[in-house]
This record gives C-alpha cells, structure tokens and sequence, in this order.
C-alpha cells in the first residue's frame, strides 16, 4: 500500500510540475542553505585546524585582552567571544617583549605589531594589506619558508629592509621576485629583501592575512610608529616543549606582575587557540544556519497551503476513492505520503543542490566546504517531519470527508 | 434469506422544526439476482435509499440487514470495508479518476483490498476482456467516448465480485445508442447471477428488470415485478402519455406516473409542514442531481 502510494503520490505531483516545484522551493531553499552554512563552518574550521597543527602544539600565543577565563589549575571554563573577536580593552605593550623574552624556557619570542598605515611605489599604491613589525626569528617560529630571496637577519634590524607575502608582490610590484626594489611607508624607504613562501591562511582565520603582509624589522616598525608600538601577538617557541605547561605559567606570572597584577592578556596553547577559534566559528555557523533553518518552516507552510488546496481540488476523487472502499485512514495515508513526497523530494534536491554548490565553491574559491554528514541527516530528519506536521492536518482534512458530498463536488 | 433487507428504515435531515424525511419507514428486501429498477420524481429519496444500501450513509432509524450482517449502525471504517467487498458503483457522471488509464481505474478497488499490483492489474485485464474493453486497457478516460468510460466503470463495480452493483442512472449522460450498449452489458451482467439496483427516469430502461420499485416522497408507493424485457404496465402508460423527447419531459413522465396513482397517494396523508419541507429541499437535490 505504502509503495503504491507513493507510486499515485510522485503521478499527482507530476501532473502539476510547475505547482510542485514551486511548493518544493521553499524546502530546497532551506536546505541548501543550512548544509551550505554549516560545510563552509566546517571547512573553514578544519583549514584552521590544520594550520594550527602544522605549526606545532609547543606553540605559545600570546594575546592582549582576557580572551578566555581559567580556572586555578589552568583549564579553560570560558572563552569570552567578544576578546576573541578583536574587541578587547586589554594590551600587550612594547615592553612586554623584554618580559617574555626573559622568562626560562623561553627559546624564541616574535613579536608581531600591526603598525598603521599604506605602502606605495612610483606607480602604485598599497592599502590593502598589514604592515607587521617582526623579529628576525619569524619564519622560524611560523614553521614558514622564504621562497625567494631572504628573511632579513639580525645584522639587518635597524635597517629598512622589508619581506613581503605573495599577494603585496602581485599588486604592488605586479611581478613575482620583486626582490631589490624599493617602495615607501610613511616617506621612508624599504627594500625588499625576499618574497614569503604562501602561506596557507584559512578566509575566515582570525588576525591578519600573511599573504598580504608587509615584514620590517620589529625597531623600525617602532620608529615608524613613533616610537610607540602595541603588540597584536607575541608567537613563543619553548626550548623543551615537554614543559610548555611550566612555561605558559611563568610567563602568564611574569606579565601579571608587569601589568601591575592585571590579568588584561591571554597566554594560549596551540590547541587552545584552537577551541578559541572553533568556538567563535561555531556561533556564527549556528547563527546563520539557524536563520536559514526558518526557511524549512516557511517551506512547511507551502506545503500545508499547496496540500489543502490540493485536497479541496480533488475532493470529488476522495469521494470516488471511498466509494469504492478506501477507508478514512487510507485516504489520510494517500495525501499524507503526498506531503512527504513534496518535502521528502525537495530535501533531496536541496542536498544535491548543496553538493553541487559546495564543489563549485571548492573549484572557484579558496573556500574548502566540507559536507558535514551529520547536518545532512539532522536537515532530512527535519524535512521528514516538516512534511508530517505541516501535511497531517490537510491530510486529515481529506479523511474526514462525507463521501456522498464528496461525490457530488463539481 | 433475502440479500438485502431494509426494516423501517427512516433518514431524517435536519433536526427539530426543521427536519426533513428522506426516508420515510421504508421495507424493501432483494433477492439475490434481482434486477431492480427504481424510479421516482427528484426528491423522493431514491438516492438516499442507493446512498443507504450502498452504505455511503447510515440511516437514522430502522434496520438494514446486509447478506447476514446488520449494517445499519456499522461505523465509517466497517462500512467502507463493507463497501469495498460487497457493492459495486455505477455512477451516473461515470466517476473514473482522470488522472489514471483505464486499468488501473478498473483496479482501484482491489488496491484498497491490499491485492498486489501486479495480480489487480491482471484481473482488471480479464474483466475487461469480459465485457469488450480489453484494447482499451491503457486508455486513459478522457480518450473514451462516455459509453465506453461507462462500461469500464461497470468492469470496476464488478472486479470484486460485489453482492450488489448499485448504478445510480447509469445511462443519465449518454445517447440512445451508448445506453443500450450500457444496459445491454448490464442486463448480461444480471443474467450471469449478479444483483443490480438502478435508479432511472426513463421508464424504457425498466425493461432489464424484472422489478420496478416507485418511491415518491420517501416511501415506497409501488412495487411491481414483471419479465425482462418488457416494459411494465404503470411505467408504459407514462410513456404512451408523454412520449419522451428530452430530459424534463422524462421527469414530467415521471410526474405523471405518479399522478396515475391515486389510490397510494392519497392513502398516505402527509402532515402539511413535512410536505413544506421537503418542497424546500428538492431545489437543493435537483442542483446537485
């Protein structure tokens, strides 16, 4: 009875494709969009995974503002999103450094500074990107290779020399080995002493994009800034990762003391930063997924409204059916299955459809959505009983009806 | 044993001042293998009598004794099962489903039985082979002229073996010559053992009978019974009054047979307010007819 109905179901939707399809729009809309969402979450989340892990667990962040909460043995019991975010009133000043630097264990400490302004040559200009005030240990605490040329060295770091990503050689030099060439920030001169290898920056990661950054030596960074420089990251490899633990300790104690016993920083493990970054992505996947999930509602509602019609239009058929012997409850099966079909069908085309996006968004994009299996079964699931509450009433509806009335319908 | 038998069956519409009697105590019992013609003017009840034994209604007082089962108070689901293995349909407006072939139509009731597809399907093939539609089998309705729907839907009240077939004016939609194909191939049917009850407004077609029941205001005023193939006494003299031209002329006829009897008429004394009534509801039946 079951596949016959579905048989009579797929003939009745069928003969008014353009009604069906329109009915299922709402439904394929909806789960297009909440699998697109959620995949690309996924994919971004697993690209920040990835580089996360490629740089090492022993790898200590540490941050300016109080970006999670600890309790006293350390474990994290909150992770405060709007610090995660950038929006923190916390800071890491310049002498921060000398701090850390200080601290055992500690074998190399890099500063990262966003130091404010544009770069420009004779014929360009570039706006777009970071200008970053750096040690000349960065390329070694960021596992990172200099494809070509050579990262500026200890003799260099009061000199105006710059290494620059692959995306400011592009469009500021519109070559790929800009190397001796010379540009300007704030009217002071630099020379470019090497391109960085790409590096293989998530789009949505949080903090600045390498590719499109411009490295100075951390000093003239300091100048340019005049003289007065907040750091936006200090990148610290221990000497015995085994005692990362130890060391994340005695450098959160020593910068307690420096900020006069203010906690307005943050020392984050590897994996930490991870959850961090997870966590913050996961609210704003759920968000945008949960606004697309009341498209599926709306879907619903379609559904309902196109199957009550429906019912009304054939009420002279539910007649001719009970005339013949169909019980209510077969008549309810029939219409109800018709339902399911509608939204059972637009789920699988929205899936397809959410395939289909996602492959292209892989091809034409830098994006690496991964289909995330489970929100496709949660979004069937969710299309299976929007189709049963929003098809039982005019299901019901058919059902109840007097077949001699029924019969007399024009 | 009758097939049916129908106990002071009453159907009231309605309640308090303004109930109206379709049905006014009615006794009616039917052999197996009768032909049994109902006539009437609209509005004496002959379909709400067809909707009862067809089991689509329930009637408010009396018994109704189906084969050897008490069917009067039986609820929807019961009745439709009832429907489905012991009464055939013929509808006037013929009622196939548009949407499927002629087949599947005729297998439709078999669907509700649980019966597979594929054995409906071959046994609808043979009922339509019986009656000379086997080369329609995948025609869909719209493709066949209406005596040929009709038949099919003949082949549709039959493919369950039913007790009774009940065609309510079957030839209602069709010509001269579409109908006597209809009534022939029902008058087969009859003569193969079947139980028929056909409501008509033309008095020709009581000649398949071999019974005439007249209804007129929800009773039933006469009950003759008479060879096929003729033409019964009371329904001749209608015809030979009013020789029938078209469908009012047919009802007219219908009038006057009824006129033609006095005795039983008049005999029934109706109280005025019910006969207001039911004045008021034939427009609505007429409309619906």
């Amino acid at each position: 009875m079951l596949g016959g109905n579905i048989k009579m179901a797929m003939a009745a939707l069928r003969s008014s494709k353009w009604r069906s399809l329109l009915t299922m729009l709402g439904i394929i809309i909806g789960v297009v969009s909440v699998v697109t969402t959620v995949s690309l979450g996924e994919g971004v989340k697993k690209q920040v995974a990835g580089q996360i892990n490629r740089l090492g667990s022993d790898l200590i962040t540490i941050r300016p503002g109080q970006v999670v909460t600890r309790d006293a043995s350390g474990n994290i019991t909150k992770i405060n999103l709007s610090s995660g975010l950038g929006i923190n009133s916390g800071s890491l000043p310049a002498n921060d450094l000398g701090v850390i630097q200080g601290t055992p264990n500690v074998r190399l400490a890099v500063p990262i500074s966003l130091i404010s302004g544009g770069a420009r040559t004779e014929e360009r200009q570039y706006n777009s990107g970071y200008i970053i005030g750096t040690s000349e240990k960065m390329p070694e605490v960021l596992k990172q290779k200099v494809n070509y040329g050579a990262f500026f060295t200890v003799g260099e770091l009061k000199r105006h020399v710059a290494v620059i990503g692959q995306t400011v050689a592009e469009q500021l030099f519109s070559e790929n080995v800009p190397i001796g060439m010379s540009f300007s920030i704030h009217g002071q001169e630099f020379i470019v002493r090497g391109v960085m290898d790409k590096f293989d920056s998530p789009p949505l990661a949080l903090g600045p994009d390498f590719n499109s950054a411009i490295f100075i030596p951390y000093e003239i960074g300091k100048q340019l800034a005049g003289g007065n420089v907040q750091l936006s990251q200090v990148l610290v490899r221990p000497g015995k990762p085994e005692l990362t633990g130890a060391t994340i300790a005695a450098i959160n104690k020593r910068l307690t003391a420096a900020h006069g016993q203010q906690n307005d920083f943050t020392v984050l493990r590897q994996d930490e930063n991870l959850a961090v970054t997870s966590d913050i992505l996961n609210l704003l996947t759920g968000f945008i997924a949960g606004i697309a999930a009341i498209s599926l509602l709306v879907g619903g509602i379609g559904i309902m409204n196109i199957m009550l019609v429906s019912v009304t239009e054939r009420t002279r058929e539910i007649g001719i059916r009970k005339a013949v012997g169909a019980t209510n409850r077969q008549i309810l099966g029939q219409f109800l299955v018709e339902a399911l079909v509608l939204s059972v069908v637009g789920g699988i085309i929205g899936t397809l459809l959410a395939l289909l996006i996602n492959v292209l968004l892989r091809i034409f994009t830098n994006l690496q959505p991964v289909i995330s299996w489970p929100v496709v079964l949660l979004a069937s699931l969710v299309v299976l009983v929007v189709g049963v509450i929003f098809g039982i009433t005019p299901a019901a509806k058919a059902a109840r009806k007097d077949p001699i009335d029924a019969l007399r319908y024009e | 044993m009758s097939l049916i038998a129908l106990k002071d069956v009453s159907k009231l519409y309605g309640f308090g001042d303004a109930t109206t009697v379709a049905l006014d105590e009615i006794e009616l019992e039917i052999e197996q293998g009768e032909f049994v013609a109902v006539m009437g003017p609209s509005g004496s009840g002959k379909s709400t009598l067809m909707n009862i034994i067809g089991l689509l209604d329930r009637p408010t007082h009396g018994s109704y004794t189906l084969g050897n089962r008490a069917a009067a108070r039986l609820r929807a689901n019961q009745r439709a099962k009832l429907r489905r293995d012991k009464i055939g349909f013929v509808f006037q407006s013929y009622n196939l489903l548009p949407r499927l072939n002629v087949l599947e139509n005729v297998a439709l009731p078999l669907a509700y039985k649980g019966v597979s597809v594929t054995r409906r399907l071959k046994r609808a093939g043979l009922v339509l082979e019986q009656i000379g539609l086997g080369d329609r089998e995948y025609f869909m309705p719209r493709q066949l002229s209406g005596g040929q729907i009709q038949r099919a839907a003949i082949a549709r009240a039959l493919i369950n073996d039913p007790s009774i077939i009940i065609a309510d004016e079957p030839t209602g939609n069709l010509d001269s010559s579409s109908s006597r194909l209809v009534m022939e191939l029902l008058g087969e049917v009859h003569k193969s053992g079947n139980t028929i009850l056909m409501v008509t407004h033309n008095p020709e077609l009581t000649r398949y009978a071999n019974r005439v029941v007249y209804m007129h205001d929800g009773s039933i005023v006469h009950d003759e019974r008479t060879p096929i193939g003729q033409v019964p006494k009371l329904a001749r003299r209608t015809m030979q009054l009013f020789p029938r031209k078209t469908e009012e002329d047919d009802l007219a006829g219908v009038s006057a047979l009824m006129k033609a009897l006095p005795g039983k008429l008049s005999a029934r004394k109706k109280p005025k307010a019910k006969t207001h009534k039911r004045s008021r509801k034939a427009p609505r039946r007429k409309a619906k007819n």
